[in-house]
């Protein structure tokens, strides 16, 4: 089986998501005797190629016309890249990025497409995938009928590639001419910070009432989290105080999540949260009031003040 | 204008979703539906447009589906789609096949822009709305949180109409130009949809829904996702209190939560 | 003295031809008064109506009769909110009224005698002792209408008060006090001119006549100087009929119409049909021919004092909503299309003016929290809260609803309660109380009603463990309706979703009915309202009480003994002050009994004190839950009702004591957002921690 790797990346490296989809393609290539290559997509990322070449073969597409992520220049190029290596199947981090671009390049190669994928598994030779549905409620089991098979894997499923012995490589793509031009880069507003979206991570740190203002909400609830990998997120009252931001606000009239861990600091557990993060796998809560109705709905409860206990909780998870 | 509104029958996501004894199949029977509520974003957005930039268009809304979904195709109707066509199938398809039949359906409605919910909240899948921009071969925005009609272009590589439309991305909003016919998906942020009460409903029982069998779109039903198993998550639970951080990390490695 | 002698000569020192002028004139004062009257019913008569009972209510004769007694010449309610403009009103009134009644009667005298060809000096009935008092209480009369009318000037003059201003009401102060002073110099030439005998009988008049009888110009200019009063007299009386129905005065009419009528039931709503609904292609009212015929008669009875809008929360919260603009907006419309129909000689026209969004603002359409003070207060029994959840129901139903308070309604219908939790969770809160359900079977009449605030809300769960707690103890039997319960339905009926509300109302009555259940108690005045005044309109009728009646009556008959062992214990003890639920005091009028529950707990020592505050009992503020407004996203500080928890901590309680798990709600995030520490306890809780201690 021959299996191509789409890398993300920020214009100097790879993301660390799309080297844990190689690693998803290497674990699945050492069990069937398979490849694993390599595309980056961009403008100046002969040095990003370079890097993956530790991985194993590296295509890449350079040029001025894909500066930009553009969803139909960027399938196009997929597309050739899985016709030159004869790929049977792609792979890439599940993010907004793949599934924009791979979902495209998907809907060209015949559509044998699973997103989201966060376990696999052999059963009589066949590939089995595991991904959450119905927000993490439940989980579904699927094999894919067609090739090539295209998936997205849950970065924080997946661990980091193994380097190779000897370096892959370099193939560069001929970017075919003319380019579709139905799309138009104009700018991107960076986003502060580089944590996961509160909707698609593994681990969420939630603020509530109890964090007085901005800056303990970064200290403490953006602190924790920046030591799990996790996303942050709040309660209305901390989007109301203006001391979090709109988009960071789970519950009723906000985001229902689900995630594997979620970690309330500070969060009475009102009904109209509580809404919002039912459904995450397990919940730790911190919370000085040992009434707080938040208890009836955590997996572990700590008693204590979070201006306390999470300093120390970060200092403990930085130790070796 | 023309403009094509997908519209997903859902499982409403505030209820515990639960499997079947086979774990096969979810047990939904007494689960209330929805329209899914992306593509109630969607249907929102065309309404806007419809209201604001382009008094002419027209909205159709799509559902692909059993006869059940009629009901949420009379919500889209309330909700201010023109007219409806339900594609009769048993159950809803995978990703692949609901964008086989929309580029079928496109070709018979050719409109200028096909308007759909990010993601499915039942299968999440995200895929339909890039799969069918493939087939057609049109532009795609995907997470798109903000839609503005610009004036036409004197810029001789983009013939037609325009779009400037903001992205919600990992990286943070982006901000790319579409020329038309093309697909959009929409985002939650891009606009609070309207509450179509029973009155509403009643008021729309007047709009056509056209319904249209398969085959009468030539399409031959091929998965490309075959499901074998599915599982529950369990969210009953019972808290179990420590007393110190140390406790606390032990107890979270011990069972594998970090 | 003789008393035979005591009369008047009426139209004395009137020649014919100044009488025929006066009649002519009259003639065109009525005409006139006529005309404008005419209009207006027009329009109050228009059909134009789809919803409602089909047939017209019968006439209650005996009601409408004793309602003008009771209602329109007592003045009762004018007194309630501003006691001085009330007594001066009433004053106004009674003295314009008995001038009225002193015309009509020596109209009747005149005409009588002319017709039964009495000569003048000869009187039917004006004479004697009947005579004397006539006299006396007219004259006095006019004086209590002159101390009206110039309180009133004044107060409007220094503008101090929440009264809508026009410039014709100057015009009408003026009539009025003009009426009253030339009456006065009238009565003076009279009585110098007459040389009437005991001219103190109208001792005003009498005093007016002493400069006239000091300066002595002889009769007549005294004659010529009665006349020219006569005619002012005359003219201004003329004139102030003419523009009755021009001018705010037309109040008089149109609120004793309103007065006389059915009585507004505070928390009631009227039903629509789904066929009605089909028919008509809408619901509600977006157009002034959608009102009811008395609405429309409302909205001229309403003289835009402004009580409504001193009293509406969402005012004072400073939100773009004020009931008498509500009303006023919408008379200034009505007149509109009076107007336009002077033009028009259809009388079925329809008005043009759409009213929701348009005319009334979306956004005061929702600040309504419909916690019923503007109803409750307006003297004249307009129904400022009624307009606006008519409205609401064609904005629902016009499909122009969106955002979180949307989203509620939509889960209310699906769900069957507002926050979207499964119905299977619904007996969470009990899991370990052993508590039956109704589908359990139990030899229980008593059904206790949860509500899903207690159902799901972890704070609120605590309420219905410590009802559950005390109703075991007091060994009375009962069940709940468990995973069968639903939303009542009041806040989808209250934000204007009239299905919504029937869909979950329907099966509330089915549930209820399977089980035969009869008699029902529940700590929400939402429910109970609902339960009360909404469920009997579709075949639901329950014997329903409040917790705190049937607390306060387990703990009267002995059945919930309250130990009386810490008596003394009063650091432990609580200063609680009692925050009336507004649909449970001011719709349901029950505010005694939660204070009764507190008494109790004072005399034994749980409490150390109970502080009452200004606005309680009926007059109580909203703490901005009602009316749907639980499930909009405001921020706490900017939401209606943060006033009265600053005026409960203001008490320096450390606790508020409540009836309803909204207010419970609503104070405990204002307490949050406020820093406060104060405690908001159900009086459940609070009986529970003592008696369960």
């Amino acid at each position: 089986m021959r299996i191509l790797a789409v890398i993300e990346h920020d214009g100097s490296s790879p993301k660390p998501g799309s080297l844990a989809a190689v690693g998803f393609a290497q674990a699945v290539a050492e069990r069937n005797g398979g490849h694993v290559a390599s595309l980056v997509i961009g403008h100046t990322v002969a040095g990003i190629a370079e890097i993956l070449t530790s991985f194993g073969i590296v295509y890449f597409a350079d040029s001025p016309a894909l500066a930009n992520p553009l969803a139909d220049r960027y399938a196009q190029v997929i597309v050739d890249a899985v016709s030159r290596y004869h790929a049977d199947m792609l792979v890439a981090a599940s993010s907004t990025y793949a599934k924009d671009i791979v979902g495209r390049a998907a809907g060209l190669l015949g559509g044998a497409m699973v997103s989201d994928v966060v376990a696999h598994d052999w059963r009589d030779g066949q590939l089995l995938f595991v991904r959450p549905m119905h927000a993490g409620m439940v989980t579904e089991t699927v094999i894919l009928h067609g090739d090539p098979k295209i998936v997205t894997i849950r970065p924080t499923a997946y661990p980091q590639p193994i380097a190779m012995e000897t370096q892959g490589e370099l193939f560069p793509i001929a970017v075919q001419d003319p380019l579709p031009v139905g799309m138009m880069w104009e700018h991107l507003e960076s986003k502060l910070g580089t944590r996961p979206d509160v909707t698609d991570a593994r681990i969420v740190v939630a603020g509530g009432r109890a964090i007085a203002d901005r800056h303990d909400f970064e200290r403490l609830v953006g602190g924790l989290a920046d030591c799990l990998d996790g996303a942050i997120a709040s309660t209305r009252a901390l989007v109301d105080a203006g001391i979090a931001p709109n988009s960071l606000q789970v519950g009723q009239t906000g985001k229902i999540i689900a995630p594997e861990l979620y970690i309330a600091l500070g969060i009475s557990g009102a009904v109209q949260h509580l809404a919002g993060m039912k459904n995450s796998k397990k919940v730790l809560a911190i919370n000085k009031d040992p009434n707080a109705p938040i208890f009836d709905f955590a997996d572990y409860g700590l008693v204590g003040d979070v201006y306390d206990v999470v300093p120390e909780l970060i200092g403990k998870l930085h130790e070796p | 204008m023309k403009i094509l509104v997908p519209i997903k029958r859902v499982p409403d996501p505030d209820h515990r979703i639960r499997v079947d004894l086979q774990r096969i199949a979810l047990e939904l029977s007494d689960v209330p539906h929805i329209i899914n509520p992306f593509d109630a974003n969607a249907l929102e957005e065309a309404v806007r447009i419809r209201e604001g930039p382009v008094p002419d268009a027209e909205i159709i809304a799509i559902g692909i589906g059993d006869p059940a979904w009629q009901q949420e195709l009379r919500t889209s109707l309330a909700m201010g789609a023109d007219r409806a066509i339900h594609v009769g199938v048993s159950g809803p398809p995978d990703p692949w096949n609901v964008a086989r039949i929309l580029r079928a359906i496109t070709e018979r409605e050719s409109p200028d822009l096909v308007l759909m919910g990010k993601q499915a909240v039942d299968d999440d899948s995200n895929q339909a709305g890039q799969f069918v921009a493939g087939l057609l071969g049109w532009p795609q925005a995907t997470f798109v949180s903000q839609i503005e009609f610009i004036p036409l272009d004197p810029e001789p590589s983009i013939a037609g109409h325009q779009l400037r439309v903001a992205r919600e991305t990992d990286t943070g909003i982006e901000t790319i130009r579409l020329r038309l016919p093309a697909v959009i998906t929409a985002d939650l942020r891009l606009n609070e949809p309207r509450y179509a009460a029973l009155p509403a409903i009643l008021k729309a029982k007047r709009k056509p829904i056209e319904t249209i069998p398969l085959t009468e779109l030539n399409i031959e039903l091929s998965p490309r996702v075959e499901r074998i198993a599915l599982q529950e998550v369990s969210s009953s639970r019972k808290c179990q209190y420590v007393q110190s951080v140390d406790e606390l990390l032990d107890q979270l490695f011990l069972n594998r939560c970090l | 003295m003789n008393r035979e002698m005591l009369t008047r000569d009426i139209y004395g020192n009137i020649d014919s031809v100044s009488k025929v002028i006066f009649y002519i004139l009259s003639a065109a004062a009525l005409a006139c008064c006529a005309a404008g009257i005419w209009h207006h019913v027009r329009r109050w008569r228009r059909e134009g109506r789809p919803f409602g009972s089909p047939s017209s209510p019968a006439f209650d004769w005996k009601g409408i009769f004793s309602r003008f007694w009771t209602r329109v010449l007592s003045q009762t309610a004018l007194r309630r909110g501003r006691v001085g403009a009330g007594w001066m009103h009433s004053l106004l009134f009674w003295g314009f009224a008995v001038l009225f009644l002193g015309t009509v009667l020596v109209s009747t005298e005149y005409y009588a005698a002319t017709l039964l060809g009495r000569t003048a000096g000869d009187p039917l009935f004006h004479k004697g002792l009947y005579f004397a008092i006539f006299e006396c209480v007219l004259d006095l009369a006019g004086l209590a209408l002159i101390a009206g009318i110039v309180w009133f000037a004044i107060r409007r003059a220094r503008g101090t008060s929440s009264m809508a201003h026009q410039g014709s009401d100057w015009l009408v102060i003026g009539l009025l006090i003009s009426l009253g002073i030339t009456g006065y110099c009238l009565e003076g030439g009279r009585i110098v001119l007459e040389q009437t005998p005991a001219p103190a009988l109208s001792p005003v008049g009498y005093v007016c006549s002493l400069p006239i009888a000091a300066a002595d110009p002889g009769p007549a200019v005294v004659g010529r100087m009665h006349r020219t009063f006569w005619w002012i007299h005359a003219l201004l009386a003329l004139g102030l009929v003419a523009i009755f129905p021009y001018s705010r005065l037309l109040h008089a009419l149109a609120g004793t119409v309103r007065l006389m009528a059915t009585p507004r039931a505070l928390g009631s709503m009227e039903p629509i049909s789904i066929e009605q609904v089909e028919l008509a292609g809408f619901i509600g009212v977006d157009r002034l021919e959608h009102l009811t015929c008395l609405q429309r008669i409302e909205l001229h009875a309403c003289v835009a004092c402004g009580r409504c809008q001193d009293v509406c929360p969402a005012h004072i919260a400073k939100k773009p909503l004020s009931p008498r603009d509500v009303v006023q907006d919408l008379r200034f419309q009505l007149d509109q299309w009076t107007r336009s129909a002077d033009t028009n000689t259809d009388p079925g026209a329809v008005s043009q003016q759409s009213l929701c969004g348009a005319v009334i603002a979306d956004e005061t359409l929702w600040a309504c929290t419909t916690c019923g003070a503007c109803e409750d207060i307006c003297p004249l029994d307009v129904g400022p809260l009624t307009f606006i959840t008519d409205m609401r129901r064609f904005f629902v139903g016009d499909g122009r609803f969106r955002g979180a308070p949307a989203a509620a309604l939509a889960r209310m219908q699906r769900s069957g309660n507002p926050w979207g939790l499964p119905a299977e969770d619904r007996l969470n809160w009990a899991q370990d109380l052993d508590i039956r359900t109704a589908a359990d079977g139990g030899d229980s009449d008593l059904l206790y009603w949860v509500g899903c605030a207690a159902a799901y809300d972890p704070n609120c769960q605590r309420i219905a463990r410590s009802m559950v707690r005390l109703l075991q103890r007091a060994n009375v039997p009962f069940t709940v309706l468990g995973n069968e319960e639903r939303c009542t339905g009041d806040s989808a009926r209250r934000m204007g979703d009239e299905f919504v509300f029937q869909e979950l109302a329907t099966r509330n009555i089915e549930t209820l009915h399977r089980y035969g259940i009869k008699k029902i108690v529940t700590h929400c005045p939402h429910c109970l309202n609902s339960l009360r005044n909404d469920y009997p309109q579709f075949g639901g009728l329950f014997d329903v009480v409040h917790h705190s009646e049937l607390l306060l009556d387990l703990i009267e008959t002995g059945r919930l003994p309250i130990d009386g062992s810490d008596l003394f214990n009063h650091s432990a003890a609580i200063r609680a002050t009692y925050h009336d639920p507004c649909y449970l005091a001011r719709i349901q009028r029950i505010s005694q009994p939660p204070r009764q529950v507190l008494d109790h707990l004072l005399t034994h020592g749980h409490l150390s004190e109970r502080i009452e505050m200004a606005r309680h009992g009926r007059e109580t503020a909203c703490c901005g839950g009602g009316g749907g407004r639980m499930w909009f996203d405001d921020t706490p500080s900017d939401r209606i009702g943060i006033d009265r928890f600053d005026e409960v901590v203001a008490t320096g309680a450390d606790t508020v004591a409540v009836g309803c798990p909204f207010c419970k709600i609503m104070f405990h995030d204002a307490a949050s957002d406020r820093g406060s520490s104060i405690q908001v306890r159900d009086i459940a809780e609070l009986l529970a921690e003592k008696i369960l201690q």
